[in-house]
């Protein structure tokens, strides 16, 4: 289903976020990404619906290469879920929700906000299947709580069918009982309609539990592959302690990527 | 989740850190150089002397000072304006189409005795000659006037600010550089902004008098432009300066450009937007009434027409209902953004 073949991507300072990256993510798959700051996990993810370019190889989603051409087709068919959420803060949470299917919905009916009958009912049922009440949907998205906002974006996400979801440490902000809830309802939500989540991770033991395929990165290479079975406890202390401190990376010198990842690791 | 200590800095970590004092030299330098402009300018636009003159008047006014230009071209000014014109009257005599029995809200005839010096053309004398005369007096009569023109100011002021919103939404969407098509785009709609911000409303009002006649055309027109070019900057810069985050989540889902400025940023940005356009809204008001002085409209004309005979008594009242509706304007926009935000 999403196919990386062999993608590397130098930031302008000459940082290496991914060197020569090779992965096939089948459809249906929960893949889940771990590894420490800096490893390169949004980056990966970002190269999928082309928020980032990579510097070297191409990265297709069911046989089709993204390219500027076909970027908008695309993205219109992959969705995002992001770790500071995303939402619009002043617009409402209804509004939120039906953002997510401005890629297919005509200009004018955007602007109007004037959305059709079953798009409207489709946003209210979503919005029931991530734990919300109606009297939610007139709140405005920022003034509800993280998880609140979280289960919002995952709504949001799930408005378009997409065929691909990327999650892009999603819970990360989050404590860990909303953390698990919010990771099985992209997982329900996903497997209800096949679709293939690349998600990337801090918590360990929630990548265990939730994850089909663990990919650990470190320094922009794929260091470990498989299912969690795996994944064992000396597995992890290699994957976040494997060198020696000096050489690990100090900060993370990828724009747009969270002052909150560094605090974490 | 396991994690280790920090560890001790590696060997060879330099420790001899410093954080110097926020103030050095170099900044005596500039404060220097700051108070040597302020001297110097403030020497060539005479605030010495407004200096001097202004403590003179506060020492005439608590007596310690004898006299004081100031005081003295104040009170002459007060005196000449004082008591604000209310009321109007006209000769019944001119007035042919008066009907006696249905005479105007408020008003009455008076009959007047009216004395007037004339040179008699035979005597080559000055004589007294006393005629009566019939008068329709209107004790609110030039208040109602006033209040006709404020009406037409406030409605030159409304137009001007909905031209220059509806203006200033194109202008904003191509001069926001995150939006703008290409740089060559946006470097001439902010040329164009610059060009509408750098010509004042009154020397714009003065070429469309010319173009489009006395009266409030040119002075909507004037109003208008100027303001599309403050509006269209501001809205852009509010836009380059959102909150990109709602933007990244549309535009990785291929909602396109326009359908993410409206769900992404428009609001975010709508609460400044509504500040903005309000204070264009007084903005305009204060500056309609001073564009009717080249002719375009509004109760500028009025004042105008006033100074030019003056008739300091009406200035006065025409001052006192400027400021009256601009303190509730103020009033009625805050209580309007309270109620937006």
């Amino acid at each position: 289903m999403i196919r990386f073949e062999s993608i590397s991507k130098t930031w302008p300072d000459g940082t290496r976020a991914l060197s020569n990256i090779s992965l096939d993510v089948p459809k249906g798959q929960f893949c889940v990404i771990l590894g420490p700051s800096g490893a390169g996990k949004s980056t990966l993810l970002r190269a999928v619906n082309g928020l980032t370019q990579p510097t070297q190889g191409s990265v297709a989603i069911d046989g089709t290469v993204l390219t500027p051409a076909t970027e908008r087709a695309l993205r219109k068919r992959v969705a995002m879920i992001h770790q500071h959420f995303n939402l619009t803060n002043r617009m409402s949470v209804a509004g939120n929700v039906l953002a997510g299917l401005l890629p297919v919905v005509s200009t004018v009916r955007a602007l109007l906000g004037w959305f059709k009958p079953e798009h409207r009912a489709k946003a209210c049922r979503l919005l029931g299947h991530v734990g919300l009440s109606p009297e939610h949907l007139q709140r405005r998205a920022g003034d509800l709580s993280g998880g609140q906002q979280q289960r919002v974006g995952v709504a949001r996400a799930f408005m378009n069918d997409p065929e691909v979801v990327l999650a892009d440490e999603p819970v990360a902000s989050l404590d860990p009982k909303i953390s698990r809830d919010i990771l099985a309802l992209i997982r329900d939500a996903a497997k209800e309609r096949n679709a293939t989540v690349l998600c990337s991770l801090h918590q360990v033991d929630l990548a265990r539990e939730f994850a089909d395929r663990l990919v650990g990165m470190r320094d922009g290479r794929v260091v470990f592959d498989g299912i969690p079975a795996e994944f064992t406890d000396a597995r992890v202390e290699a994957l976040y302690h494997g060198v020696r401190w000096e050489d690990a990376p100090k900060a993370d010198k990828q724009p747009g990527m969270p002052a909150l990842e560094v605090a974490i690791a | 989740m396991d994690s280790k200590p920090i560890p001790l800095p590696a060997p060879g970590t330099r420790l001899d850190w410093r954080l110097d004092p926020p103030y050095s030299a170099r900044h005596l330098a500039w404060l220097l150089l700051v108070l040597a402009i302020i001297l110097v300018t403030g020497h060539r636009v005479e605030m010495d002397r407004m200096a001097m003159m202004s403590a003179q008047a506060v020492g005439n006014l608590i007596g310690i000072s004898d006299d004081s230009q100031v005081v003295r071209g104040l009170s002459r000014v007060g005196q000449s304006m004082w008591p604000p014109v209310i009321g109007d009257q006209e000769e019944v005599a001119r007035l042919p189409e008066l009907d006696r029995n249905k005479l105007p809200l408020f008003s009455h005839i008076e009959v007047q005795q009216r004395t007037e010096q004339r040179l008699n053309p035979q005597t080559l004398q000055l004589e007294q000659e006393t005629e009566t005369i019939e008068v329709l007096v209107k004790p609110v009569g030039y208040l109602w006037t006033v209040a006709v023109k404020m009406v037409e100011t406030l409605e030159i002021a409304l137009w001007g600010t909905v031209i220059s919103v509806l203006l200033s939404i194109p202008l904003a969407y191509y001069a926001a550089r995150n939006y703008s098509p290409n740089r060559y785009t946006y470097t001439f709609t902010r040329g164009v902004i610059s060009l509408l911000r750098s010509a004042p409303e009154l020397i714009v009002a003065l070429f469309l008098v010319l173009a489009y006649g006395f009266g409030p055309i040119a002075g909507v027109l004037a109003l208008g432009l100027h303001a599309a070019g403050f509006l269209g900057k501001f809205y852009a810069e509010d836009i380059e300066n959102a909150d990109k985050k709602p933007q990244e989540a549309l535009e990785a889902i291929g909602a396109g450009k326009l359908k993410t400025l409206w769900y992404g940023v428009m609001p975010q940005v709508a609460p400044q937007y509504i500040a903005y356009t309000l204070y264009i809204l007084d903005r305009n008001v204060r500056m309609a009434t001073v564009i009717g002085l080249v002719g375009a409209g509004g109760i500028g004309q009025e004042l105008k027409g006033r100074f030019d005979m003056f008739q300091y008594g009406h200035v006065a009242t025409i001052l006192l209902a400027i400021f009256l509706a601009v303190f509730l304007l103020d009033q009625f926009s805050a209580r309007l953004r309270a109620r937006l935000m």
